[in-house]
């Protein structure tokens, strides 16, 4: 009963902040952390096992149907990352886009937030499949705007139609998926029972496809980059962090819920791979950070799906373990990606604020004006890059563990499973790479350019939700083995066959206690080098640069230059546009040399098709002039044909 | 307990004290193929020690995280080095998916030195980085073809399991892989050449220019346990060290790292640094040896 009241709550502070954002800013910060602390609790109420499940149905109709809201492990593990992200960025956006710097779109912004989280949660809750695609929409919706609040730009507002244009196609499938349900079973109730209907199979892909656009599954990730790069980045780290989620919690949920075609998991587990892969080189490539991190939101998208397909290709081998290992380590990446993706566009959005570009190529030198966002930002390069101790690593180890064991047991499963833990590991080190460039070339370094001189700190406002995010992330790298019970009860949700109330693996423990040991070891160690350094004496100087004598920043490596040689591996695939002017002659005169990575993906492939549509389009448009005349000449020949067709089908 | 750390921190000491020694053998072989004299064999202790003592010179540029990040990845890779077992003395801390561990402390130590080397603001330094972090991205698949095909073949997940056996019929197949690894990992010839003076065609030496005093020695340091970690994995991957009795196969543990690091040096003296160019190729034919040691361990367990 705890979990209604709480989630009440929730619903009611949201419901709150949505009459109070416009005009009153304190008091919808208030109400919206309320809110968001409640709903948090009630995921947790339901993840710790204190109360299974928790169902209401409504006795009124709305749209003919009954409400029905069902609240179990999944949608709580959504849950309560919606409500971190949902808090946190609303206590960022209080300073960042405050009414001060932003008189006309502040109160819009908040109001548009409190919608998108409310609409959010709904999604999680909804047992209808009419209402759930409602609140689908108003969520939708309300992105858009969070997107376009800044609308003046003509970027953002390009960004703003491809976001509404790509998640009205994903939309379009969902209500096919949904329609062809309920005329399937009779009904728009969804849940488990709807396992037993082996007719409904085929809709799987349906609903792949669907909720593939929205969680940015690779190549229908199109709205992506350019969608995170010109939203505030608060929305940025709601969209990335929370919103893509929703599209995988809609994978997740139906893929438990319906039963799956048999080469579901090798579909879904090499849509994976293509997309960690390829989503990281493209981000490796980006010059510009906030795009950077949202082609990372693809390759981690990627790493979810590898976990989920590996489960569900263990769920369909007899319920392995590995599968369910894999399942565990996805959902944990659920948690840990949205948790450091939003503290990189958080961290990201301090920089844009305090220097007015996003171009790494402009940036640098930043860490002695913002040292705790250099330092914060650092902490989130870690743990992005999957690297031990944080939380990053926790979850990728866990899906390398489900597929290396799937290797190991000898099953024909080892023939994705293998190929897959290899590009895993390639996509970890490209991960790396552009996370060692998008944090040091932002930081540090000489300033590239003059913008960086006026560089400021964020207020605490904006420092704080940082920091809790940073926290969490250490405290999950720390502790992974508490979180074992919290992500089992979500998976045997998903599949009832895995519903064991097991301790945590005795290697997950030892990992927490490794974990610890290397943290503080590395304190021990940076506070004994540094006491070192000191007493031997500090002395400061240029450095060294093969004794040249006028160094300048723009010798330094670019963003660029840095990617240059692992994009080169990529240009089959990232398409670079170059122009280049050697120079010629003994005193050349001009040489230049542009590259850009441009949206390959949008521009090759969805560009060309929706031209290929809007000409045939164009085309039938000419039938429709608005001439009666014609319009009768078009019904009697219709006829005439029906006619024909009925007088042929008596002879034939 | 109390024995359990005393031994563990022995053994800890061992991998510590015996790993500087590696480079200097390297140069010794590498001096005597060439008819030199040669630095005496204990010369980084002594580099080590003075390096200890000495001031340090920071550039302007750089912000904490330039003294810090040496200590951060002399952690890692000595934290990887502790996971590894030694032969008949097995592992002090062995568990499940320990590998992966041992593989991204690897990688963490590589953060740190690559973010270090951006801190300078040099040119050089980032010519380093983006050498560093895009090779790693072929040796990161060549290894975990490795270990995968380690995996498949002893059906376990620890390194403990999984190095006790040899790597039956791939066994070749896998120690040149390995070996080539080991070669760019350690940015020897001929990926890159530790000895050249010539910034421009460095790898791991350009990354660490701006290095001085006790940050330069925990940098050597840790690049030396480094040495050591791929020589033990090495052998132990390769030779079947759990058929021996104890005494011997601590033995053919400590020769085989020897014959390892004369083969390194043997390479060194014999072979030029290849072009840049071609030196993906050359990480793809060993992730290749290594794919193809993982088919023939796939293969083995199936029949």
């Amino acid at each position: 009963m705890i979990v209604g009241s709480l989630l009440s709550t929730a619903a009611l502070g949201l419901l709150a902040g949505l009459v109070l954002g416009p005009r009153h800013s304190r008091l919808w910060l208030g109400v919206t952390l309320g809110g968001t602390v409640a709903s948090l609790a009630a995921a947790l109420t339901v993840l710790l096992g204190f109360e299974p499940t928790w169902e209401w149905s409504g006795a009124f109709r709305i749209g003919g149907e009954l409400p029905h809201l069902r609240f179990d492990a999944i949608s709580a593990l959504f849950l309560a990352l919606l409500s971190v992200i949902g808090g946190a960025g609303a206590a960022y956006s209080r300073d960042y886009w405050s009414d001060h710097h932003y008189p006309k779109s502040a109160g819009r912004g908040r109001f548009w937030w409190s919608a998108l989280v409310l609409m959010m949660g709904l999604v999680l809750v909804e047992a209808n499949g009419l209402h759930f695609l409602i609140a689908w929409e108003l969520f939708t919706v309300s992105a858009y705007f969070l997107i376009t609040l800044e609308n003046r730009g003509r970027k953002v507002r390009a960004a703003g139609w491809l976001y509404l244009a790509a998640s009205h196609v994903g939309t379009l499938c969902l209500f096919a998926f949904f329609a062809t349900m309920a005329s399937r079973t009779g009904s728009w109730e969804l849940g488990p029972q709807l396992r037993d209907c082996a007719a409904l199979a085929p809709l799987f892909w349906l609903m792949l496809a669907g909720f593939g656009v929205k969680a940015g599954i690779f190549p229908l990730h199109v709205w992506l980059p350019s969608a995170h790069a010109n939203a505030p980045s608060h929305v940025s780290a709601i969209l990335s962090g929370m919103a893509l989620k929703i599209g995988v919690y809609g994978i997740v949920r139906f893929s438990g819920w319906l039963p799956t075609p048999a080469q579901a998991g090798w579909v879904v587990i090499a849509l994976g791979a293509v997309g960690a892969l390829f989503g990281i080189a493209f981000a490796f490539a980006q010059n510009d950070l906030k795009r950077l991190l949202a082609y990372c939101s693809v390759e981690n998208v990627g790493v979810i799906l590898i976990g989920l397909g590996a489960a569900l290709l263990g769920a369909a081998h007899g319920d392995s373990p590995w599968g369910r290992l894999a399942l565990v380590g996805a959902l944990l990446h659920v948690w840990n990606h949205g948790l450091f993706k939003a503290l990189l566009f958080f961290g990201a959005g301090s920089v844009l604020h305090a220097t007015g570009t996003r171009d790494m190529s402009r940036l640098g030198g930043l860490w002695p004006k913002m040292p705790w966002t250099a330092s914060l930002f650092a902490l989130g390069a870690v743990a992005v890059s999957g690297l031990p101790p944080l939380n990053g690593f926790v979850s990728e180890w866990t899906i390398y563990l489900g597929l290396f064991d799937a290797g190991i047991a000898h099953s024909a499963v080892a023939w994705a499973t293998m190929p897959v833990a290899i590009v895993l590991g390639m996509a970890g080190a490209l991960a790396l790479a552009s996370f060692a460039k998008a944090g040091a070339l932002t930081f540090c370094g000489a300033p590239r350019t003059k913008r960086t001189a006026h560089a400021h700190e964020g207020g605490a406002w904006m420092i704080g939700p940082m920091i809790v995010l940073g926290a969490a992330c250490l405290a999950i790298g720390l502790m992974p083995a508490l979180l074992w019970p919290l992500i089992g009860r979500v998976a045997g949700a998903w599949n009832p066959a895995w519903a064991v109330a097991d301790a945590a693996p005795a290697s997950l423990f030892t990992l927490g206690y490794v974990h610890v040991a290397l943290a503080v070891l590395v304190v021990a160690a940076v506070l004994v080098l540094r006491r070192r350094s000191q007493t031997n004496g500090l002395r400061r100087g240029l450095t060294w640069d093969c004794a040249y004598a006028a160094p300048t920043a723009r010798m330094q490596y670019s963003s660029g230059s840095f990617a240059g040689m692992a994009s080169g591996w990529f240009f089959w695939l990232l398409r670079p546009e170059r122009k280049v002017q050697r120079p010629h002659g003994p005193l050349p005169e001009g040489a230049y040399r542009v590259e850009r990575v441009p949206e390959t993906v949008l521009e090759k492939l969805i560009g060309p098709v929706g031209e290929g549509v809007l000409r045939v389009s164009t085309a039938v448009r000419r039938l429709q002039h608005g001439r009666l005349q014609s319009y009768i000449l078009y019904l009697v020949a219709g006829l005439a044909a029906l006619a024909l067709l009925v007088l042929l089908e008596g002879t034939l | 307990m109390i024995l359990t750390i005393l031994y563990g921190i022995l053994r800890l000491a061992l991998w510590l004290l015996l790993a500087p020694l590696l480079p200097g053998i390297i140069n010794k072989v590498k001096a005597w193929v060439a008819g030199r004299r040669g630095p005496p064999v204990l010369q980084l202790y002594y580099d080590l020690a003075r390096l200890w003592r000495k001031g340090v010179v920071l550039s302007t540029l750089a912000s904490p995280g330039f003294i810090a990040a040496p200590a951060v990845g002399w952690v890692a890779v000595v934290g990887a080095a502790a996971l590894l077992p030694l032969g008949p003395a097995g592992a002090t801390l062995g568990f499940r998916g320990d590998v992966l561990l041992l593989i991204y402390l690897l990688a963490l130590a590589r953060f740190c030195t690559v973010w270090a080397a951006l801190e300078t603001g040099s040119a050089f330094e980032g010519m380093g980085s983006v050498r560093e972090v895009s090779y790693a991205v072929l040796t990161e698949a060549a290894i975990l073809a490795a270990v995968l095909s380690l995996c498949v073949h002893s059906g376990g997940l620890s390194l403990a399991v999984i190095l006790t056996p040899s790597a039956g019929a791939g066994a070749a197949l896998l120690a040149a892989g390995l070996f080539t690894v080991l070669l760019a990992e350690n940015c020897r010839v001929p990926f890159d050449d530790p000895n050249t003076h010539l910034e421009l065609t460095m790898i791991h030496e350009a990354m660490i220019l701006d290095h001085s005093g006790p940050p330069l020695a925990a940098i050597l340091h840790g690049a030396s346990v480094k040495l050591l970690l791929f020589s033990v994995l090495l052998v132990q991957a390769v030779l079947p060290l759990g058929d021996f009795s104890p005494l011997v196969a601590t033995g053919v543990l400590a020769g085989g790292v020897l014959a390892t690091v004369v083969g390194v040096g043997l390479v060194e003296s014999l072979l030029a640094r290849f072009a840049f160019k071609q030196v993906p190729f050359l990480l793809t034919l060993a992730f290749l040896l290594c794919l193809f040691a993982l088919l023939v361990a796939w293969k083995g367990g199936a029949a």
